[in-house]
């Protein structure tokens, strides 16, 4: 099974994977990764690199980091001349769901992008699909 | 132009590209590292999280062109990984710039000045030279936060 590792500053990582959880049950061969004040870009790879090691399992490791730019993404990416990783920067809720499903599916690269699309797909003006729902003919 | 040196561990990351740049409307960063230097994936990683738009310098501190980028047009922001590495930047030319801290991580021997800067009491020592030497010193991870002087050290 792909693991997967969230990454970012501060909490986000983890309340993201504790949301998932409340939502589709707990989320095997996941684990999470923060960054917070203090650490040195040195310890940040190697918690990362521990993290991935706690998930991998033989079919590679899809990290999913916040901000592009950021430590969780930069330190990750670092990693992958040495690792079996594909990092996807900017994830959401959708993303993660989304793993979470269709990661037994399709090998690791292959993921990383369709996830990608899927993400930026489910970026939508909710209230503008109302109005245009609203003013469909009843059907 | 040099407009600030900034004193990071992270080097270019998300405070840095989100905070900084468009807070300082710089057009070059210069980093001056020898493990980046030497690291090409590591460079790739970096020059990738910049906005197309900002030129990336980034060399060896010996081989840093301080003084090149002091002298053109370019706003410019200089990143050094350690407070250590200041004074031998300013050695190969970097001019007195205001000196920002930044990130400097924890460890045996460091002191929490700040939430994302702990020294050792020789780098209060360096920064207290530095500052004497024309670098007013803050610490401030980003700029919407509250800098604070030397005097936070307690020295």
């Amino acid at each position: 099974m792909i693991g997967i590792v969230v990454a970012s500053h501060g909490k986000l990582a983890d309340e993201m994977v504790a949301t998932a959880s409340q939502i589709v049950g707990p989320l095997a061969a996941t684990t999470t990764c923060s960054v917070q004040p203090g650490i040195s870009a040195d310890q940040l790879r190697a918690d990362l690199k521990a993290a991935v090691a706690t998930v991998e399992t033989g079919d590679g490791v899809l990290v999913l980091a916040d901000l592009f730019g950021g430590s969780p993404c930069t330190q990750s990416l670092n990693l992958c001349g040495s690792l079996n990783l594909e990092v996807l920067s900017g994830v959401n809720l959708p993303i993660l769901l989304k793993a979470n499903s269709l990661r037994s599916q399709m090998p690791l690269a292959q993921l990383a992008k369709t996830l990608a699309e899927y993400g930026q797909r489910n970026i939508t003006v909710a209230s503008e699909l109302l109005k245009a729902e609203q003013q469909r003919p009843l059907h | 132009m040099i407009v600030l040196t900034r004193v990071d561990n992270r080097l270019i990351h998300g405070q840095v590209i989100e905070a900084w740049l468009p807070h300082l409307a710089v057009g070059r960063i210069l980093v001056a590292d020898d493990e980046a230097a030497h690291n090409a994936l590591m460079q790739a990683a970096m020059r990738m999280a910049v906005p197309a738009g900002v030129k990336v310098d980034i060399t060896p501190v010996d081989k840093a062109d301080f003084k090149g980028a002091a002298a053109d047009g370019v706003r410019t922001l200089v990143l050094l990984r350690e407070v250590k590495s200041v004074a031998q930047a300013r050695e190969r030319g970097l001019p007195a710039t205001p000196l920002n801290l930044g990130n400097v991580h924890a460890g045996a021997g460091r002191k929490a000045v700040t939430r994302a800067v702990f020294l050792s009491d020789e780098e209060v020592r360096d920064l207290k030279q530095l500052q004497d030497g024309g670098m007013p010193v803050s610490f401030q991870a980003v700029p919407l936060e509250k800098p604070l002087g030397l005097e936070a050290t307690g020295a």
